[in-house]
């Protein structure tokens, strides 16, 4: 009893040491900047308000979700699609296939930077949002993970399902994809985060302002800063906090999804 | 109602043996077939390639009269059992048997309907909204037995749909089955490796051993006249005995025959009986309810006996084995092939 009571404290501990940047950040986000380099207290929601207005921080959000969300879409629509088809179908080349995406887990994001943007430049759609979405799209590890967890599935549900009168894409829609909802979701929040946090791609590819994600806005804020030679900090925590905000809000609404056990009492 | 006919039926896995070696069997519309015998021997194989599930390398299957080889399992209008339920996890029991009927457009209100009329056969109207893992062994048979059943599919394939449940509740299923083959009249395929099943069930038993069919007939036709010796030893329970005519004292002089005696056809005899007998001694005894399995070893080999436990009162350690030649079943000693009884046997 004691030491349970120990554990869970020291777990807490530990999970507050984890948090305490976090939580340090949305503090700070409502103080205002003389308080804060004062060391007075005084709080507002000012810097939220000249975030979103002042600096566009909405339009960024509603790009990040966009883009975000599409890539997470989108791509785990590929993914799923092609875990399936390697999990459960022999093909002519399907091994060497199989082995060319696990393949493209070994391949630095940098190194493909600068062939997409090529790539991207030549079929003018730099500056799109297609451009934002396209290159991220197909995740090899979505595709590996996916089919390591379909494997996991007895076949003998797929071929119930035949002898039941499905078509694969049937199989696929309301057999596998139902018992892997688990996966899929966490697959799914992955991405999504994965896209939200990515930097470099919506920095090379986008130069007009419209369609800047939140991180780029939020690098920008450094730099066009107001005030010679000191940062805003309040007012940069104030849009960490909203670039944040989203990404926890999916993780709570997903988290209670990620369960394990579904296929309990599917076969014996 | 609808027949199914296989042709010298071959199959190899890909980069393993062969694992059916020109299988052939005609099954008659409305016929309830057994295919048993031992694991690995290529029943689930045979049954698969019915189903479509595997896809013939070589034969021809007839379903209905017409060609099947080519068809995909949802075009076959077969529905399959398989040995561990595969239930949809995710489904409500209502939705496990009514899942085939959607696919296949069924309206709703229909296929409620039905699924309802087929959980009530089965007993599972109480539980047609649970979820599989909320469900017993048994009960989750009911389900896989209730998923192909609603389809009214003219053949039903069974991997060994019984042999995760316990005992009794396996005995009281095989009735049941039974009796869902008369009320349908379906053609069904039943494989198992349990011989008792084979024997109560069918009405005809294919027997199988590696990839071989040994022997296609009736049980009784199977368990009185079997086509080698083993068929004889894989059905029936204790296992037959098989004796070296040269060892028996009444055919000495036959050569390369063996005798089958079936173990209710040998009488255990505390003094030395009338007829043709074997002396030996008792090794073990077990009492299996109307019969006592007496275990001897003799001078002709270890023998097993069953008694009537009534007749039997308490055994000495030296016992004679009584038996009648008229009664054995003679096979050739190294084809294993069943033979006309040698003249001698015969003229005792
Ligand atoms: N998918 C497969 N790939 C390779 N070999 C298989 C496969 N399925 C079964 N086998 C082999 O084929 C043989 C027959 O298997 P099976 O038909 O399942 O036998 P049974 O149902 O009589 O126990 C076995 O030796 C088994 O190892
Ligand atoms: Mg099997």
């Amino acid at each position: 009893m004691k030491r349970e009571r120990l554990t869970a404290f020291a777990a807490l501990a530990v999970g507050l040491i984890f948090l305490s940047p976090v939580l340090y950040t949305i503090w700070m986000s409502f103080q205002t900047s003389d308080a804060y380099y004062t060391g007075r207290l005084e709080f507002t929601f000012d810097n939220y308000a000249t975030a979103l207005g002042q600096y566009d921080f909405g339009r960024y959000l509603l790009n990040s979700v966009l883009v975000s969300g599409a890539v997470t879409l989108v791509s785990l629509a590929l993914s799923v699609m092609a875990a399936f088809a390697f999990a459960r179908f022999t093909f002519p080349g399907g091994n060497l296939l199989f082995g060319a995406v696990v393949a493209t887990l070994m391949i630095p994001s940098h190194i493909s930077l600068i062939p997409n943007y090529l790539t991207l430049a030549k079929l003018g759609m730099l500056d799109s949002y297609a451009g934002l979405i396209l290159p991220a799209i197909s995740n090899g590890f979505a595709a590996f993970f996916l089919r390591q967890y379909i494997r996991g599935i007895p076949k003998a549900l797929d071929e119930a399902a035949y002898m039941d009168g499905a078509t694969p894409l049937k199989v696929l829609w309301r057999v596998i994809v139902p018992i892997a909802r688990p996966a899929i979701l966490s697959m799914g929040l992955f991405l999504f985060i994965t896209e939200w946090n990515s930097y470099i791609w919506p920095l090379v590819a986008v130069g007009e302002s419209e369609l800047y994600t939140l991180q780029v806005g939020l690098a920008r804020l450094y730099r066009i800063n107001p005030g010679e030679g000191f940062l805003d900090w309040p007012l940069i925590m104030a849009a960490s906090t909203l670039t944040l905000l989203p990404v926890l809000l999916g993780f709570v609404l997903v988290e209670r999804h990620l369960v394990r056990g579904i296929t309990m009492g599917a076969v014996k | 109602m609808t027949g199914i006919a296989l042709r010298d039926i071959r199959k190899s896995y890909p980069n393993g043996p062969q694992v059916l070696h020109g299988v052939s069997l005609d099954i008659r519309p409305g016929e309830f077939v057994v295919v048993v015998g031992p694991s690995g021997c290529g029943k689930s194989t045979l049954l698969r390639l019915i189903a479509g599930l595997e896809t013939t390398a070589e034969g021809e299957i007839e379903i209905g009269g017409q060609p099947a080889g080519h068809l995909a399992p949802q075009d076959r209008d077969i529905a399959m059992i398989f040995q561990n339920y595969a239930l949809y996890p995710h489904m409500s029991v209502r939705e496990n048997i009514a899942f085939g009927l959607e696919l296949r457009g069924m309206p709703r209100a229909e296929r409620r309907a039905r699924a309802e009329e087929v959980a009530a056969i089965l007993q599972l109207s109480p539980y047609l909204d649970r979820k599989p893992k909320a469900l017993s062994g048994g009960q989750r048979q009911r389900v896989a037995m209730g998923r192909a059943m609603a389809r009214k599919a003219g053949v039903f394939l069974m991997d060994e749909p019984l042999s995760n449940l316990d005992n009794a509740l396996r005995v009281a299923m095989r009735t049941e089955i039974k009796e869902l083959h008369r009320r349908l009249g379906a053609t069904i395929i039943y494989v198992t490796h349990d011989q008792t099943e084979a024997l109560s069930l069918a009405d005809r038993i294919a027997v199988m051993k590696g990839g071989h069919l040994q022997q296609f007939a009736t049980p009784d036709e199977i368990y009185d006249r079997p086509a080698n010796m083993f068929v004889a030893s894989f059905l029936g329970q204790p296992g037959i005995n098989f004796v070296k005519a040269e060892q028996l004292p009444d055919t000495r002089g036959v050569v390369g025959l063996t005798a089958g005696l079936r173990p209710e056809a040998l009488m255990v005899h505390a003094d030395r009986p009338e007829g043709a007998s074997i002396e030996g001694k008792v090794i073990l005894t077990e009492m299996s309810g109307a019969e006592l399995i007496v275990h001897c070893e003799t001078t002709v080999g270890r023998l097993v006996v069953a008694s009537q436990r009534r007749t039997l009162t308490a055994l000495p350690e030296r016992i004679w084995i009584g038996y009648d030649l008229d009664e054995a079943l003679w096979f050739d000693t190294t084809s294993g092939h069943r033979v006309q009884p040698p003249a001698e046997s015969r003229s005792m």
